[in-house]
């Protein structure tokens, strides 16, 4: 069994459905790519697993444990830590107060500034005042610093610099060598598949692909097409 | 000189109470991000249950202690309501439903206390703590204005030196995050309301023998506190303060001036429309250019 197990996910707002019997799973020490165009549902598949928005039907377990009935809180609590898109840092907060927000256990600041020393110079500055680069940093290592088992990241890349996205790609990797279970939601295929060992592609609600990465990054085609609607995985 | 002084003095206590309503009205909005309607409503109820339980045989003091705890319980409540079911209104929605409870906890209140007719409140603190110039300053004047001062400071250090204070703060900016982070968004919630209640319900017990003593005169002391919030952009805890003060003062010197004084009420509304109007300037001027 997956340390995080989704099976069977519905989500509809209304009547609409915006995902539809999907299915992920990711174990620890490994990155699962989700991937899919703009209106996919991706953004709404990780909004339904982190409690943000109710799911219709389906289970989520991290660890065995069933949490799709819990509160966001208490699935932060159960191990489960999601950075949503459009950096949510709390702006008028510094770096430092922010950081410990998220502080929980035996985590310590000194964890998120050896992450990312980029922070430390930075740690008095308020939030909102920081570049997007630093932002991404900022929520990526308060989520770390509530000790989570299975992390999921959403959109990670947009609006920064190439070089930005290259470091972050490469934390996010080292990450999950050293034992934490990634769910990525990105844009950039060719980024996201480099690092990642399960890709996941979404379609209209649906996941249409479910295999390596390797073997996606080897047909851009079939990505393409995957995007373009022409394929079923 | 003298009658105008005189007069200020007077408007000390509703000032001090004032002041005190307008910081738990930011309190709530900087914490829980609603515009508060039901605050003095909720403080009408704790204290008009202190006047039950006396009826009821408790001495003074046990009475009040029971009061605060109906209050506390009061604020308790609304706030489920508006944690369990409006946590991702917006803020317009979240105020028409403080509205909508304020109507609804008038009209029960004036239902269980007779109408608007007169209650008797008992003074907690009598008599003069200091005479400042030939005028008597009662205790309760002191009292409400100490406890609006101190409510404004600890208030204060509570949020920026307390790891509650940082959870809620990280609350009121995006509540979602912070649950996300596993900050326990609405126990922190309740936590806000609840001591909203508590403060508001002492501080009117404190001034309703000075007050028209019934529930809908009472329950409408939120329009003074939302002026005094408003001096202080729903941000400063401070410039609420001086806000509320600044009211309860004004309001005294209208009785200096004989038929000025029946329309002391409208003092609110007048603050209320100069802040606007102040606020406005800087888009008036961009709009001009």
């Amino acid at each position: 069994m997956s340390l995080f197990a989704i099976k069977g996910l519905s989500i509809r707002r209304g009547r609409l459905p915006i995902v539809n019997e999907a299915s992920l799973a990711v174990d620890r020490g490994q990155i699962s790519v989700l991937l899919g165009a703009n209106g996919a549902g991706k953004t709404t598949f990780l909004e339904g697993l982190s409690g943000i928005i109710p799911v219709a039907e389906g289970n989520i377990e991290i660890g065995g444990k069933a949490i799709q009935a819990a509160r966001p809180g208490a699935r932060s609590r159960a191990g489960l830590a999601h950075v949503e898109q459009g950096r949510t840092v709390f702006r008028d907060l510094t770096t430092e107060e922010n950081l410990r927000v998220g502080l929980r256990d035996a985590a310590t600041l000194s964890e998120a500034y050896a992450l990312f020393p980029e922070l430390l110079p930075r740690r008095a500055v308020r939030a909102g005042l920081l570049s997007g680069g630093e932002q991404q940093m900022l929520v990526i290592a308060r989520a770390l610093l509530t000790r989570p088992k299975v992390l999921m990241i959403d959109e990670m890349s947009a609006g920064l610099a190439p070089v930005v996205v290259s470091r972050l790609m490469q934390t996010i990797r080292r990450l999950a060598d050293e034992g934490l279970a990634i769910v990525l939601v990105e844009q950039f295929a060719a980024l996201a598949l480099a690092v990642g060992n399960r890709a996941y592609v979404m379609r209209r609600g649906r996941i249409v692909y479910d295999g390596d990465c390797t073997t996606l990054r080897q047909s851009p085609e079939k990505l393409h097409a995957f995007y373009l609607g022409g394929a079923e995985g | 000189m003298n009658a105008l002084f005189t007069s200020a003095v007077a408007g000390l206590t509703a000032a001090g109470a004032y002041a005190l309503l307008g910081v738990c009205a930011v309190f709530t909005y900087r914490l829980v991000a609603v515009v508060n309607f039901t605050g003095a409503a909720i403080g009408t109820a704790g204290t008009f249950s202190m006047i039950g339980f006396i009826a009821l045989g408790l001495p003074l003091w046990p009475a009040v202690a029971a009061g605060v705890a109906v209050g506390t319980l009061a604020g308790a409540a609304i706030g489920f309501v508006m944690t369990r079911w409006f946590s991702e209104a917006s803020a317009t929605t979240k105020a028409a439903v403080t509205a909508a409870l304020l109507v609804g906890i008038v009209a029960m209140g004036l239902r269980f206390t007779g109408g608007q007719h007169p209650q008797e409140f008992p003074t907690l603190f009598p008599g003069s703590a200091f005479r400042l110039a030939g005028v008597e300053v009662t205790i309760a004047s002191v009292l409400t204005i100490v406890l609006a001062v101190a409510f404004t400071m600890l208030a204060d250090l509570f949020l920026n030196r307390t790891n509650i204070g940082l959870h809620l703060r990280a609350l009121s900016a995006r509540p979602m995050a912070a649950e996300l982070l596993g900050v326990r968004v609405a126990l922190l919630s309740q936590l806000v309301w609840a001591v909203t209640g508590a403060f508001t319900t002492f501080a009117l017990m404190i001034i309703a023998p000075q007050r028209s003593p019934d529930f809908m005169s009472l329950s409408l002391l939120v329009v003074p506190a939302l002026a005094a919030a408003l001096v202080g952009a729903f941000r400063s805890f401070r410039l609420a303060l001086a806000g509320g003060l600044m009211i309860g003062l004004i309001e005294g010197l209208t009785s200096a001036f004989g038929s000025l004084s029946q329309y002391r009420s409208i003092v609110p509304f007048l603050v209320v429309l100069a802040v606007l109007l102040w606020s406005q300037r800087g888009a008036r001027w961009d709009e001009a250019r």
